[in-house]
């Protein structure tokens, strides 16, 4: 008992309960929770940062992936309408050509019809001049003056003659 | 024969630790009546510059609060950050709200065991009277948490051994005895006890090679010096069991964990199951 008594005072224990009291009573309200609470809030803060980094990422990857394939239908469209346009073109020059060989034909065609026509005149004409000239030869050579009609006739017969030769 | 008592009292005081400030004042001053109460409080006044720089370290830390902490504010977020898991580790995420009262203990503890490294200045830890205070607010804290936890009818169920058959109904007197001699006077016992001891030893080996010192120059001092690092880490050590210890006991005044069923093996009549 001599020990307890010699290292155990009263007053002193009653004094260090409520020192250590005071102590821990003062620092949980100053010092553990606002630090325990700022660690929180900033771990909080540190987490949400990182869900927001990751879902900015996450969109910028959809935006990439939207835009690169957004390119690339651009891309395909214009190929297409390159191809398209090409192919137009081949279409327009195969109808032009189309056109003018037709155009050409038809030309040359109503040229050669023209020229038949022509031809027939021509051998009309030629047919009636030798028959005047015929006639006037005729004419001499019989000395008698022809009807036109009977003249007509004469040398109508005189071609046919002569074409039979 | 009062004068002999005196001066046994006076060796006693003085023969087992380095003198501090006070016990030189005492010695120079001894009628002095301001040094004979500083004298007779001393434990008190070094506890109160602990006290000090503990509320120094601790508020200045709180006070800062910046989002990037530096300085005294992030070691002392260290700290809290180093107790909360610790605490958390042994009780749980229900733990976190014990880490104020076990966080301030083991500071508190180790900024007593510390300040009596310094030169002139002595460790209240040294002395039963701070050790057995502290070890007191610890049983109480426990016994109160236990109460808070499971609810007072539970509580008085776990203070008389949990009986759930006839047995254990005919054992109530003996663990009542037992577990109010176990939880009321032995925790704050073997607490203090262990504290105390291991402190004053520290303080009586700095002593007795700074005596060596005295005798034979220069080769014990690196005995000393050994003896101080190992004071400084032991006086952690002690600090840390405290708080260890302090953490056990709470666990087990908690109604969820395994060590129930380990020391009752009566887990079927615990209330959190």
């Amino acid at each position: 008992m001599d020990f307890f008594k010699q290292n155990i005072v009263p007053g002193e224990v009653l004094i260090q309960l409520v020192a250590f009291l005071v102590v821990f009573f003062t620092l949980k309200k100053l010092a553990w929770k606002p630090v325990l609470t700022a660690l929180e809030d900033r771990r909080k803060r540190i987490q949400d940062e990182f869900a927001h980094l990751e879902k900015t990422r996450q969109e910028l990857e959809a935006l990439r992936a939207d835009y690169a394939s957004k390119l690339q239908k651009i891309e395909d469209e214009a190929r297409l309408k390159i191809q398209q346009t090409i192919e137009e073109g081949r279409r327009i020059a195969k109808d032009i050509q189309d056109r003018a060989r037709s155009e050409a034909q038809e030309t040359f065609e109503k040229s050669k019809e023209h020229l038949s026509v022509e031809v027939a005149k021509a051998r009309v004409t030629l047919k009636q001049e030798i028959a005047a000239l015929a006639l006037q030869v005729a004419e001499k050579v019989i000395g008698e003056k022809m009807t036109e009609e009977l003249h007509q006739h004469k040398a109508i017969q005189i071609i046919e003659e002569l074409e039979k030769l | 024969m009062p004068h002999e008592e005196a001066a046994v009292e006076h060796v006693k005081h003085q023969a087992h630790e380095l003198p501090n400030l006070i016990t030189l004042l005492h010695e120079n001053f001894e009628h002095a009546p301001v040094v004979q109460f500083l004298h007779q409080w001393e434990n008190i006044l070094f506890s109160l510059v602990a006290i000090s720089l503990l509320g120094m370290l601790a508020l200045g830390g709180a006070k800062a609060n910046r989002l990037i902490p530096e300085g005294v504010q992030n070691l002392f977020e260290a700290i809290v950050e180093g107790i909360t898991g610790f605490v958390t580790g042994i009780l749980g995420e229900q733990g976190e709200k014990h880490v104020p009262f076990l966080g301030t203990l083991f500071l508190y503890i180790l900024f007593m065991n510390w300040i009596g490294l310094v030169p002139l200045m002595k460790s209240p830890t040294s002395a039963w009277s701070t050790t057995i205070a502290v070890g007191l607010i610890t049983m109480f804290y426990v016994q109160i948490t236990g109460i808070r936890e499971q609810g007072f009818f539970n509580y008085l169920k776990h203070v008389a051994g949990n009986p759930s058959n006839g047995f254990g109904i005919v054992l109530i007197p003996l663990m009542l005895v037992l577990n109010i001699i176990l939880e009321f006077g032995a925790v704050p016992f073997s607490l203090s006890l262990r504290l105390f001891a291991n402190v004053s030893s520290e303080d009586r080996l700095l002593f007795n090679f700074a005596s060596l010192d005295v005798a034979r120059p220069f080769l014990p001092l690196f005995f000393q010096l050994f003896a101080n690092v190992l004071a400084i880490i032991f006086s952690m050590v002690q600090a840390f069991v405290f708080m260890l210890l302090s953490t056990v006991y709470l666990s087990l005044v908690m109604p969820h964990g395994d060590h129930k069923h380990e020391d009752h093996g009566e887990a079927a009549g615990h209330p959190a199951h």
